[in-house]
Order: C-alpha cells, then structure tokens, then sequence
C-alpha cells in the first residue's frame, strides 16, 4: 500500500559505478571551484553596509514574504532546469553519458561549501547593490531543489511506456506537443512530490543564505533567517520565538495552500489505472473547485494568452524563417555519418580539455598547502567523518522503530503526516544557535554538539524512507507473522527489519549527505554574539574562508566532496545492491 | 483483389541491445509485401518479430538493413496514410475519450467543426456515443479497444495496423470487438482498405485475413505464407472455418516442434524454459487421454495455456524422452509412463538419469567435474552466452537450476553465487576406489 502523503522511497544519490565520465565531472567541478575562489581573490571593494534588520514584529511578515519568495523564485528555476535536463538526458545517449554523472555527483557533494566562494564572485560582479547577494541566495536554493527534480523527471520519460510514445508519433504530434502533453503530465506526480522534499531542502539553505557571515563581514539579506539571527545576536528572547513561529506559519501555509492542492490535483495524471490508494484530500482545492473565480481566471488567463500571440505576431516573422534553419541545421549535421563522428570527437576533445584546465587551476591552488596543511585536513576529515557516523547511527536509533510502529498502522501514519511534513520541513540551522545555547547551559560541547546539529538535518530522510517501505509490507505477510504468532521480537527480526531494510540504507545515502553539508554550518557556530568553533572539516572550510585562506578552503571542498562521492561510490552503493538483492519483497 | 503493392518490406534486418549488452537478432532478411483492399495476419510464438516489423510499416522505427516501401516510395519517418491499435490501449489517462480520439486529427490539418464532425463520427463507428467526456480509467478493457480503434479510425487510414489489438481483452469482449473490425473493413465509409494484424490467435487469423504469415523464430523470419480464401463473413463453427485452422496449426506445430535434425544428433539445443511442474502436469494430463496423446492445439486449449508455452513444455518432456512427437501429436512414451507410475523419490532418480544424458546439462556436470565440483555463476553465463546468443543468459541459467535442483543434482548458492554438483565428494571416492 502507499500512503497518501509519504513520497515512495526516492532513488538514494552517488550510488553508479565510478566511470571515466565521473573522472571528467569531477574534475570539471574542481576548475569550478578554483574559478570561483580566484574570482573570489579579484573582489577588493567590501560592501557599502550591511543590511539592517527590523526586530519589531511588524516588520516580521514583510521578511517572511522576501524569505518567500527567494525560495519559491529559486523552485521555479528549477523546475525549468529539471525540464531541460532531464529531456535532454533522456533523448540523447551521448547527453546520457555525461549528464548523469553530472547530476549524480551535484546531488551528493556538500553544496554548501561553495557559498563563500559564490558569495564573493556573485559581489564582485554587482559590488554596489544586494543583487548579487539575492543571485547567491537563490543559486544556493536552487541547487538544494533542482537535482532529485532532474532525476524524478529523467527517470520518468525512460519508464513511460513505449506505446503511448507510438501513438503520439502515429498521431503526427510535433515533439513540443508530446513534450507538454504526454512527457510533462506523465512525470507530473514525481514533479510534484520531489517538489515539495526540494522545498524542504531549500528552507535549510536559505537560513544560511539570508545570515552570511564572513570573519568581520556581514553579508546579510531582509529575511527570517537574518532576522532570526540578528535576534540571536542581541539575545532578544521573543523575536527569536517570533521568527520560529513565523517560519513554522510559513511552512504550514505553503503545505496548505500549495503543495496540498497540487497533490490532490496531479492525481489525475496517475499512469496506472488502480485506484487503490486511498485519495488524499485538499480543502483548498475543493474551494477553488467550487468557486467560480477560477474558472473566470482560466477564461481570462486564455484571452490574455490570445492577445498576447496577435501582439507577439510580428515579433514571429523573422524568428519562424531563422527558427528552422537553427533547428535544422544541427539536425541535417548530425545525421550524417561522418558529421556525427566529426561532432562527437569535437565534444569529447572539448570536454577533456574543460576537464584538464580544470584539474591544473585546481592542482595550482592546491599546490600551495604545504605538507602541515594536508595533515589538519587529513585529521579534521576524520574527525568530521566520525560525526557524520555518529549522527547516522543516533538517527537510525530513534528513526528506525518509530518510521517501524508509524509505517504498520495506516491510521497512526495518516494522523502524523501532516505533523511530520511541517517538522521535516522545519530548516535545522535555524535552530542550530539555541541548541547550541541549550548545550552549553548543560555543558556539553560543540564537538559533541555538532553531531546532534547534524542529526538535525538528517534524520528526517531515515524516518521517511522506512515508513514508506514498512507501509509497502503486503497485508499477507503480517497476517501470516500474526497467524504463526510470532513474539514481538521475532517479528521484528524476522519482518519488519530486514523489509526496511534497502529503505534504510537509502535512508543513511541522504541523510549521511545531509550531515556532510551539515557540518559546515553546525562545527561553525556563531551564536549570542561569539563564535564556537570544534576541529573538523565543516569548521575548517568556514575558516579557511573567514580568513580568505584559498587554498586551504579549495583543498577543503575538494577533499570533502571525495570523500562523500568515493563512501557514495564504495560503500553505501555495495550495501545497497546487498540489502536489495538480499531483502527484496519480491519472491 | 486488386495488385496495388502498399506496403513492402525488401531483406529487412532489425536488431536490438538487450539491458543485458546480448544483441538480440529481431528479423533477418524479411521481405513481405501487403496489397491494396488485403487484410494480412502475421502470426507465430512470441519472439518471432511480427511486432517489430508492424513498427517498421508504421515507420516507428528504421529497419537496420534493407528498406520499407509505401507505394514504391521509401518510408523515412512516421506513416501518414496508417493507424495504429495497440494491445495495451495506449491511451492518455488525462485526455477524455473525444480528447483521445481527436489525437491524430491535428496533424492531419483537421480543425474546429470539422474535427468534431471526424471524432462523432468515429464515436458512432465503435459504439461509444454518450462516452465521450469520460476518461479512460472510467471504462472497461474492452471500452478503452473500442477508444483506441476510434483513435484510429477518426483519420480516416487507409491501413490500419493493429497489434494484438484483442490480447488484453476477455474472449466474449474479444470476439464481439473482432466482427466488428471485419465489418468496418468491409464497410466503404471507413475508408479503411487494408488491414495488418499481429495475432498469436489462430483462430482470430483465420477469422480475419486473406493472407496469413506464419514467422519463425531466433531470428525472426518469414516461414510460410497462407492464403484463406473463406468469404466474409466467416462462420467459426464452420467445417471449412475449422479445417484451415487445423492447417494452420499444423503449420505452427512445425514451426514450434521443428523435427530434430537426423544429421546431427548430438547438436547443443537449449533446454526449453519452463518449469518442472509444467512438464510433469502434461504427462499427468496425457495419462487421462485415450493412449496416452493428443494435438498439441487440443492440449493447450486443455490446458489453459497458450500455444507458445505449450510447445515449449511439450520441447522439453521430449528432450527428457518422455513423450515423442509425431507431427502435431504429443504421445507419451514408456519413459513418460514409467516416471509417472512412481513415487516422487523414485521420479527424481529418474530425471537425474535423464538429465545426465541430456547434451547441454551433460555438458554443465562436465565443467562441474573439472572445476572440483564447483564453478562460479559468471563463468556458466559466460558459456551459455556463448552457446546460445540470442536466449538471455540469465532465464536459462535459472531454469537449469531449477531442474538440477529437483532432480539433485545440482546445488545452487545464491549468496556466493556459484553452483555446485551435489554428491561430487562421493563421486570422487567411488572414482579412487
């Protein structure tokens, strides 16, 4: 059974084999991050001032809205990206060989390191507004939202069925409309739910985005999180309850107003014919289905369409006789033979020497470190990838029989979804500062600490995927555990653990990527107005750019992404073929 | 019957990757032409590439060798004078049924009025007036055809290509939907004139064609053309109706029990896929018939299985000597008595002794033996990929398990992934005495 409300289990990321496409990508990405760190270096001028926020509650809706925004601004992007990405991954093979890689390495490495960089590039090229500040914010967001969109829809357009791709081609439907009304509302149900997990993930993002602080710089954006953090910084007790309280408003509204709707709604784009599934409902939807406001809208929503097409008219001319030849040409290339070869040579030979000059920009500032520099890496990754364990496996203690006891009872899940939904989707560096506080009074450290931050912004992937895979458990097989009267224990072992089990690896993939990411805000903490730091990876790239330290910070990410994509690769990727093999329901 | 050549296939070759990197052969060297105002079945077991080449009359696809004509002319993309009908409907689930019906009428520059006048009409030809605002999930299999053939009908095609278009549906929805095809054939207002049909019913390609092609497998290829020259409407009770059936079976039979060779008896042949179970249901069935045999058709339709399946269960008790087959006749042999007299220890024994006469599981207990009893799955694969190229691996590997494993013979490790010869140990011992 699936439950309404609860996403089937999503393809973990980083779990293909290392090929010599992933060599390629990875060291693409590591001339991107030498390129935007020396972009980075070229920028002088510091910022005129910082943003000043407003602590009165009236001002709060006002940055909510902005905080809003930026999100649904940066989904938006990436819904257009994962169209095009995943269009292009799933027509072209060539594209497929390297695209794939690509969004497989994007989704696993920590995004988050690249922010200082970002940041500073991003200023360096508007120096004198907060339009690069607002780009940073939303580029961040986006690559939060954007990868498991690409895949839900790239897996989509490869498992459409091929006959109904033969019956839009018999029909004579030009690509563009079997591109919008088979390929889209196929992959619209995957579109909507990964939309509503990739809101979740860029909530996290824009806490840190919005309160960006860089040694004696400030980089601060009108928002919850900055004014949450300004709160923090003068000890202001109610805003600080005020700016949760607002988020938490935030997050409910959007679950209410937009996602709930849209899932209700792209029921009808449902591929196969069982209704089995109990329907999820939408008071939201039923009221605009009623009114008739919504169906004026449409109406005028379609004049304003049509007018706009007689305006845009003489705009058309020259584009529909210059169109075909842009869109041909390639395409008439291509399908010769000897072109084709000629092309793909091309492209291989241009994206080796992408990848080459990017390993030599990177390999250049790495250089620099000097053999004390590779030793505090060394040790601070280790002491990172200690936490990172420990904040799985404490999730997995407390995640694992509750997503157990939730999964079997439908009703039970059903009543804590709507709960579970807004808490997930709650982002943990917000509240990283207060239970660092909360800490303190109780005397543990930051080091410690840091591992219940990333628990923090992990767990929730753990207690997701084992619902959605007990729920999955066929009636049969706990009526027969029930019939056979097995003891508690025995029943545990013998069902519920091993069938959660694949889920629970895929479960570890995430959230393991998560606590990565994690880490470099939770061992970096500046809360009441100091600054806690503990010896890992996360603070070392915080530091290293706080005090502009370029090599030390590329060797940062760059280790750091490593480690992440090789444990992906080696690892998890092995566990899971076992677990899935091993523990498959299908007999 | 006019000699207007539509649609011609010259040395049509088509190949396909399989996921598992195999390549698998789909047709070689086909070549068939289709007549104007002809209605052409295209029968055979599954795999034999009837479909495949249905897509290349379709233009869905490009044949990898040779060329596909229509009207002379060669086909480079999808055919605009065809429609098609699909054996899994293939219908939009969001789009209601004039929506879906009206799929094909844009591209044919049918607009407004006119393309509600092309969908009522093509409503009213299937019998779905009042169903037009539902959607597909709202009606029954049988419903959804009658979609899909107004689909289909709404352009007007002057071929009409339909693939298994009765498979999914119930034999009583089957056989209404089926008369009706014929008299919308016939019917001049359809504008339909030429059918193509890719059937695995004998029955149904009698019922509906002029011309039958019985197409042989591994790889696909044309083996026998039928012509039925029975007036329309065709009567399936009829003995005229039910002695071109027969001949068409006895067609099929060969096609799917090819005599063995003489010339080589010791060839490796692959021991049908199927499952122990199956083969010891049919010798239990033929030991309630009348001395012990019967039609292979007879049994199938005895059985409740299809004929592609019934021939390889039927493949494989004659590999094992339990039956042998005299044309289209299953008999059971004194072997397939004997087995059956006896209790199930004593069958084990018995296909153990089989087996191990057998070329291809002669030949797994040999490289067992000269690995030390042992030998890692791969390097099975790897030789069976070898012997047989266009059979998956895999699906032979566990049918070869599963029948070592009855017949204890083999035991199979799936943790380790290797397979072992049970009883090796002892073998050995009594080799050393």
């Amino acid at each position: 059974m699936k439950l309404p409300g609860f996403p089937t289990t999503l393809a973990p990321p980083g779990l293909r084999r290392l090929g010599l496409a992933d060599v390629a990508v990875l060291c693409l990405l590591g001339g991107v991050i030498a390129t935007v760190i020396s972009f980075a270096r070229e920028f002088e001028a510091p910022l005129s001032q910082a943003v000043r926020i407003d602590l009165s509650p009236t001002a709060l809706p006002r940055y909510t809205l902005y905080s809003l925004s930026r999100g649904v601004f940066a989904l938006a992007i990436s819904y257009l990206f994962a169209l095009g990405f995943g269009w292009a991954a799933a027509k072209s093979r060539a594209a497929e060989r390297l695209l794939l890689p690509l969004l497989d390495i994007l989704q696993s490495i920590p995004v988050l390191g690249f922010l200082p960089g970002l940041v500073l590039g991003l200023m360096s090229l508007f120096p004198t507004r907060n339009v690069g500040l607002e780009l940073a914010a939303i580029l961040m967001i986006f690559t939060a939202q954007a990868w498991n969109l690409a895949l839900s829809f790239y897996n989509s357009l490869k498992g459409l069925p091929e006959p109904l791709r033969d019956a839009c081609k018999v029909a004579g439907w030009p690509p563009r409309r079997t591109f919008w009304q088979l390929d889209v509302p196929a992959a619209a149900q995957g579109l909507v739910w990964n939309g509503m997990l990739s809101m979740a993930g860029g909530w996290f993002f824009l806490m840190v985005n919005e309160a960006f602080r860089l040694g004696d710089r400030d980089y601060r954006l009108p928002g919850v999180g900055s004014y949450m953090s300004v709160a923090l910084d003068q000890g202001n007790v109610p805003a600080m309850a005020l700016a949760v309280l607002a988020m938490t408003v935030m997050i409910v509204c959007v679950d209410q107003l937009l996602w709930r709707p849209l899932v209700v709604w792209v029921e009808k784009f449902r591929l196969d014919d069982t209704a089995g599934t109990p329907a999820a409902s939408s008071w939201i939807l039923e009221f605009l289905r009623r009114a008739r406001l919504a169906r004026r809208a449409a109406v005028l929503q379609r004049r304003a369409y049509r007018s706009a097409r007689r305006a845009a008219r003489p705009l058309e001319a020259p584009f529909k006789s210059v169109g075909p030849v842009i869109l041909r040409g390639p395409r008439i290339a291509l399908g010769h033979r000897v072109a084709r070869k000629i092309g793909v040579a091309l492209a291989v030979v241009v994206i080796a020497a992408a990848a080459a000059a990017g390993a030599w920009r990177l390999w250049l500032l790495i250089a620099q470190l000097g053999l004390a520099d590779w030793g505090q890496l060394l040790v601070a990754a280790l002491l990172t990838f200690v936490r990172v364990m420990g904040a799985v496996v404490l999730s997995t203690l407390w995640t694992l029989p509750a997503g157990v006891i939730i999964g079997r009872s439908p009703r039970l899940a059903r009543a804590l979804q709507p709960v579970i939904q807004v808490v997930a989707s709650f982002p943990a560096p917000m509240l990283f500062p207060i239970v660092i506080l909360l800490f303190e009074k109780i005397g543990v450290g930051l080091g410690l600490g840091a591992v219940a931050l990333m628990v923090l912004s992990g767990q929730w992937y753990i207690l997701f995927n084992v619902i959605s895979a007990v729920a999955a458990i066929p009636e049969q097989l706990k009526d027969a555990t029930t019939l056979f009267r097995l003891p508690r224990v025995a029943r545990w072992r013998t069902l519920y653990l091993p069938a959660a089990f694949p889920a629970l690896v895929t479960g570890w993939v995430t959230a393991a990527g998560g606590a990565w990411n994690g880490s470099i805000v939770a061992e970096y903490i500046e809360a009441g107005g100091t600054l806690r730091l503990t010896r890992g990876l996360g603070s070392l790239i915080s530091e290293a750019t706080a005090h502009a330290n370029f090599p030390l910070l590329a060797g940062g990410i760059a280790l750091m992404s490593l480690i992440v994509v090789g444990w992906n690769r080696m690892v998890w990727r092995t566990l899971l073929q076992w677990a899935q093999r091993r523990f498959s329901l299908e007999t | 019957m006019t000699d207007t050549v539509l649609l011609e296939a010259q040395h049509v070759s088509q190949r396909f990757k399989l996921p598992n990197g195999q390549n698998l052969e789909a047709l070689r060297d086909v070549s068939l032409s289709v007549c104007e105002h002809e209605v052409v079945a295209l029968v055979g077991p599954s795999g034999c590439g009837k479909s495949t080449l249905l897509r290349l009359f379709a233009g869905l696809s490009r044949p990898a060798e040779g060329t596909v004509l229509y009207r002379g002319r060669r086909l480079d993309g999808v055919l605009g004078a065809a429609a098609m009908v699909f054996q899994s409907f293939a219908l939009l689930p969001w789009l209601t049924v004039s929506e879906n019906v009206a799929m094909g009428l844009e591209a044919r520059g049918v607009f407004g009025a006119a393309r509600r006048d092309a969908v009522a009409r093509a409503v009213n030809l299937v019998g779905l007036d009042g169903f037009e605002q539902a959607y597909p999930k709202e009606l029954s299999g049988g419903m959804k055809q009658r979609v899909g053939f107004a689909r289909a009908l709404a352009v007007a095609p002057e071929i009409l290509l339909m693939d298994e278009p009765f498979g999914a549906l119930d034999p009583l929805t089957a056989e209404n939907l089926r008369s009706q095809v014929v008299d919308l054939w016939r019917d001049p207002a359809t504008g339909v004139n030429t059918l193509v049909v890719v059937t695995h019913s004998v029955e149904e390609a009698v019922f509906l064609a002029g011309r039958i092609v019985v197409f042989g497998t591994n790889p696909g290829h044309v083996r026998e053309q039928l012509v039925n020259p029975l007036p329309y409407p065709r009567i399936e009770r009829s003995p005229d109706f039910e002695q071109m059936v027969d001949r068409l079976h006895a067609i099929l039979t060969a096609t799917l029990l090819p005599e063995p060779a003489p010339a080589a008896p010791q060839r490796l042949v692959p021991f049908p896929r199927v499952h122990v179970s199956e083969v010891t249901g049919l010798l239990d069935h033929l030991l309630t018939r009348p001395d012990g045999k019967g039609p292979v058709f007879e049994l199938a339709e005895d059985l409740g299985v299809d004929y592609d399946r019934m021939s390889a269960v039927v493949r494989a008790a004659e590999q094992l000597g339990w039956v042998t087959t005299p044309g289209e006749i299953v008999q059971l042999t004194q072997g397939g008595r004997e087995v059956m007299a006896v209790d199930d220890a004593a069958r084990k024994d018995a296909t153990r002794a089989r087996l191990a006469k057998h070329p291809l599981f002669g030949r797994l207990v040999a490289m067992l033996k000269e690995n030390d009893g042992s030998v890692e799955d791969e390097e099975i694969l790897a030789d069976l990929t070898i012997y047989f190229p266009f059979i998956p691996a895999e699906s032979l590997f566990a049918t070869l398990v599963e029948w070592g494993r009855y017949a204890e013979l083999l035991d199979h490790n799936a943790d380790a992934a290797r397979t072992a010869l049970l009883g090796w140990e002892s073998t050995a011992e009594t080799g050393a005495e």
